[in-house]
């Protein structure tokens, strides 16, 4: 075994720059130890091992999760092993000059994230500010950021808001886009596809809507990224599937969580809930009875019973293989679909239009054609997974500059998307989920003086889409 | 690949297969009519041409089939926005004049606003209302439609599906009888880990960095995507782990060129081509030379420990084999570590490189390291490749001899055949000839294609003797029958050296007759 004595510093071989650490006193040096990222994994090359990595047979190695990083760094220091550190390849730093000015709760839920070892998750409800916690934690950390969102509009909305708080412009990283920059924002799929190549260019993760997070293949995310300092932002830490208790590991702790409630009224507006019972037009509960008649009868007929999400699954899983079951399910769509399209809730719109002429309106429907209905008849913008980025951008602009006094969408404003002072909100439709439920309430909560939010629910009612509705509440009240 | 729902599977016994389409009468009418729907939808709506298609997913057929099929032909068709007016521009001045009168909640109020547009651009109210939302996907006009067969549509399907399903693939082994540079290519582009192995012949495994840790479906869409590279070998058999999200469990997926060449169609697109004009006529004038070395292009690839080396040519001689590559663009850093690889395998390799492109390090490594480099300009040159075969064949016939001269090896068989004996211990026919003839062991006769014990050739002699005896002659036949049930197979040179002649009565062998001249003792 050689016994060499080195000192910190820094070369160059090959065009590469390395750095060597090493303490003043001596250090075994068995070979040259080289740390570096091989799409999304971490490889040690040299006669070593580690306690986080697995051997790799195929290339005669250690591989680690990227992950680990600061894990397998701090090993090495504690352990006084000399290695090269080729890992990181980051975009240069540049100069942030930040203009928030957090209000107390953000600077506390900031401040706990930092004595958290700069990792976890804080849990703010809706239009609570929780982009500007983040925004600050950049400008503190002054390190390589990317910043991962679950859609185009919250992509945008970070860009926005880099430029303005941050004074730099942001990298952005999917929607056909692909420039890193020092802040980078980018969606969950991009960085998820990307991970090989972008897992070793930030030092810093922010998480928006970590709740994402926790999916199987968005978990990857976490995973593939050496950033050792790591943010999770949320409205709804908890998944009805339960896999939020994964965050722990790929993000930290919930460091700080707040509810509605508790901010309501000093931060918040209040805000008030209605439900508008509406008839079906007797030819529409026509053919609802008709058709769930047919679906009725078949669940009767083969003693099926649908009560949870996962007995429906099974149903559908049913259809791919019996005819009836299949003929039967579309008799359900099409019942369904009449409740939810009903003529008499377009009339209460109407009426409900009318009644707010003032205020400005988001109406929300599960089903595209409801919406580009709406649209062709009272005129309103709409926005659905269709509608082209640029003219998206232009109806919530001007929306914000109330030229605009209404937008109609199915769910691709459901989450954290900044709508600036709406006051009144429809649902005509819904899945039941409680979290949508929560971030559109959230969507109309915002802080402007004397004003009073309200959401509006249309039910059609003696439909099934009553209990619907109804478990939507019942779900809510057991968070 | 298809959308995931649409995915068709059967599951049994731990294997998962897609259930693919056959080439029946009915599936073969079902692709007919829709190709037929969607010729006869050239100018209309979409939403015209999926109420069409949704009326035959309802007819009996699997509406899933129906609908794959319905995906594949969408991808051949163009759909366009044909109305004058900009769609966005429009909505743009009716949502203003909207946001600035009020939202209209009688349809007087809407026909105002949609006039005052009309009007503000010089248009008829009717092509406003047509233009609002003519840019919605449903609202496209199919503005071309790309035909094929419903046999091509059905084999498509078919590839689909199982580029589909190998989406929850964790990893993947095949092999296949070409086209190793483009499949490893694609392994290298698509961020891939291969291993090759021998298991009946040159396997691949495949998977992804992170398939170390856990099982992961994260390198399914890139296996997917190298899928067709394989399948366009006239042979090949692809297996695959999947993971089954539905059940999360592991099925074993595999398929055959032998059983499912017919459903996924011809090879497409890689016939056996040349990569360069430099690689087409090297081989056309190699051909012509007719050397005795048998070349072959693309051959299997070579292991070098963890590596493949494929090399452009192999050529062949009596056992020995020499590899070549022309590398057309390269650096020294790239020979370098071609060279690296070489070094761990005991191959011998040939790399001709361009001279216009050569640098003049390379000479310096060419030296160190002993390399088979062989230089062109525009052509390769035959003579010093010529040059560099005999000297590997010698090379390699000497180190056959000096180790087959120091083999300790004492006979026990009666006869001994070169080739047989020289497959067994894998050298060449011709190293295990010359060394014979050198040392024959004490015993034994040295014959063209085998060794005999004397003691084996008396008692040859001592039956063919007897036969001869009554007539002084017997048929060749029936020597070629003895000798042979004695187990050698060198006839004619039995005989010559047993002192018998042969007497031809014309050309066939049948009546050819063996005979003992008498002044002659044997």
């Amino acid at each position: 075994m050689i016994i060499i004595t080195l000192l910190s510093g820094s070369g160059e071989t090959d065009g590469k720059k390395f750095k060597v650490y090493a303490r003043k006193d001596k250090v075994r040096l068995l070979s040259i130890i080289r740390l570096g990222f091989d799409y999304g994994t971490l490889l040690l090359r040299g006669e070593i091992g580690t306690p986080y990595g697995k051997w790799d047979p195929r290339v005669d190695c250690y591989r680690i999760k990227a992950l680990h990083y600061r894990d397998v760094l701090s090993y090495l220091e504690d352990s006084k092993i000399a290695y090269r550190n080729e890992v990181s390849d980051l975009p240069p730093l540049e100069h942030l000059e930040c203009n928030v000015r957090l209000r107390s709760y953000q600077l506390e839920g900031l401040n706990r994230w930092r004595h958290a070892g700069m990792r976890g998750v804080i849990v703010l409800p809706t239009a609570t500010g929780k982009t500007y916690i983040g925004l600050k934690a950049i400008s503190l950390l002054k390190k390589q950021v990317l910043i991962v969102v679950p859609t185009l509009d919250l992509m945008d909305q970070w860009r926005r808001r880099v430029a303005e708080h941050l004074n730099v412009e942001a990298g952005i990283v999917g929607g056909g886009e692909n420039t890193v920059r020092m802040v980078t924002v980018s969606t969950y799929d991009s960085a998820y596809l990307k991970a090989e190549v972008l897992g070793n260019r930030f030092m810093f993760l922010i998480f928006d809507e970590v709740h994402h997070l926790a999916s199987p293949s968005h978990m990857q995310i976490a995973e593939m990224y050496i950033a050792p300092y790591r943010m999770g932002l949320t409205a709804t830490y908890e998944r009805s599937d339960g896999r939020h208790v994964l965050l722990q590991r790929l993000v930290g702790d919930p460091v700080y969580m707040v509810e509605v409630e508790e901010l309501a009224g000093e931060h918040l507006s209040p805000y008030t809930y209605e439900k508008k019972l509406v008839n079906l037009t007797s030819e529409e509960k026509h053919v609802y009875d008709k058709e769930m008649g047919v679906f009725r009868r078949y669940l009767r007929e083969k003693g099926i019973v649908l009560k949870s999400a996962e007995d429906f699954h099974k149903f559908i899983m049913r259809t791919g293989r019996d005819r009836r079951a299949r003929e039967a399910l579309l008799a359900r769509n099409r019942a369904l679909k009449v409740a939810l399209n009903s003529k008499s809730k377009l009339n209460m719109v109407a009426e409900l239009i009318k009644e707010y002429r003032d205020e400005k309106i988001l109406i929300f429907t599960l089903h595209n054609d409801l919406v580009y209905r709406i649209s062709s008849r009272f005129l309103v913008p709409a926005i659905t997974y269709q509608t082209p980025r640029d003219e998206r951008r232009e109806i919530l602009a001007n929306f914000r500059r109330g030229e605009y006094m209404a937008i109609v969408t199915s769910q691709v404003l459901d989450e954290g998307v900044d709508v600036p002072d709406a006051t009144i909100g429809f649902i005509l439709s819904g899945t039941g989920s409680t979290r949508e439920y929560v971030q559109r309430l959230g969507r109309l909560l915002r802080r402007v003086k004397g004003k009073k939010a309200k959401l509006v629910e249309i039910v059609s009612k003696e439909t099934v889409e009553m209990r619907i509705s109804r478990r939507r509440h019942r779900k809510r009240k057991g968070m | 690949m298809l959308p995931s729902d649409l995915l068709l599977v059967r599951r049994r016994k731990g294997r998962i297969w897609p259930r693919y389409a056959g080439l029946s009468g009915e599936n073969l009418e079902v692709a007919k009519r829709l190709i037929q729907v969607y010729k006869h939808h050239v100018d209309k709506k979409k939403n015209v041409l999926k109420e069409t298609v949704s009326e035959l997913e309802n007819i009996g057929y699997d509406y899933r089939f129906v609908r794959g099929l319905s995906v594949l032909l969408d991808r051949r068709s163009e759909f366009t926005c044909s109305v004058e007016a900009d769609p966005v521009d429009i909505r743009r001045r009716l949502y203003k004049a909207a946001g600035k009168l009020g939202l209209p909640t009688t349809s007087k109020q809407r026909s105002r606003l949609i006039r005052s547009v009309a009007t503000e651009m010089k248009l008829s109210t009717a092509m406003v209302e047509e233009a609002f939302y003519a840019d919605l996907d449903s609202e496209l006009i199919m503005t071309e439609f790309k035909p094929l067969s419903s046999e091509e549509l059905i084999k498509d399907y078919n590839v689909s599906l199982t580029q589909t399903l190998l989406f929850s693939a964790t990893n993947l082994n095949f092999t296949a009888s070409g086209n190793w540079q483009r499949i490893f290519y694609m392994v290298k582009r698509l961020g891939l880990i291969y291993e090759a192995y021998k298991s009946g012949g040159f396997w691949v495994k495949i998977d992804g960095p992170a398939s170390l840790f856990k099982l992961t479906r994260r390198y399914g869409t890139a296996l997917a995507k190298l899928t067709p590279v394989i399948l366009a070998n006239p042979e090949w058999m692809v297996e695959a782990k999947i993971l089954w999200k539905y059940t999360n469990e592991i099925y074993n997926f595999k398929i055959e060129s032998g059983k499912h060449r017919d459903i996924f169609g011809e090879p497409k697109g890689l016939p056996v081509s040349y990569d360069s004009v430099v690689e087409e006529d090297f081989a056309a004038r190699f051909e012509a030379l007719e050397s005795g070395w048998y070349l072959k292009r693309e051959p299997e690839p070579v292991t070098a420990g963890r590596y493949v080396i494929i090399p452009d040519f192999s050529f062949e001689r009596s056992g020995v084999r020499v590899f070549m590559e022309i590398v057309g663009f390269w650096t020294a850093e790239y020979l370098r570590r071609k060279i690296e690889k070489l070094k761990k395998i005991d191959v011998s390799m040939l790399i001709a490189v361009d001279e216009n492109l050569a640098c003049k390090k390379l000479t310096k490594l060419e030296k160190s390291q002993k390399l088979n480099i062989v230089y062109y300009k525009n052509k390769v040159p035959l003579v010093p490749i010529l040059h560099h075969l005999e000297k590997a064949f010698n090379h390699v016939r000497e180190k056959q001899i000096l180790f087959l001269k120091n083999l300790p090896v004492t006979f026990k068989e009666s006869v001994v055949d070169y080739e047989e004996f020289a497959t067994r211990i894998g050298v060449s026919t011709e190293s295990v000839r010359t060394v014979l003839t050198e040392k024959t062991p004490e015993d034994y006769v040295v014959l063209p294609n085998s060794l005999v014990q004397k003691n084996k050739l008396e008692e040859i002699e001592k039956i063919l003797e007897r036969q001869i005896k009554p007539k002084g002659r017997l048929s060749l036949t029936e020597a070629i029958e003895i000798v042979e049930s004695e187990g050698v197979k060198d006839t004619s040179n039995i005989l010559r050296i047993l002192g018998y002649k042969i007497m031809w009565h014309g050309i066939s062998s049948e009546t050819a007759e063996v005979t003992k001249p008498k002044d002659k003792h044997a």
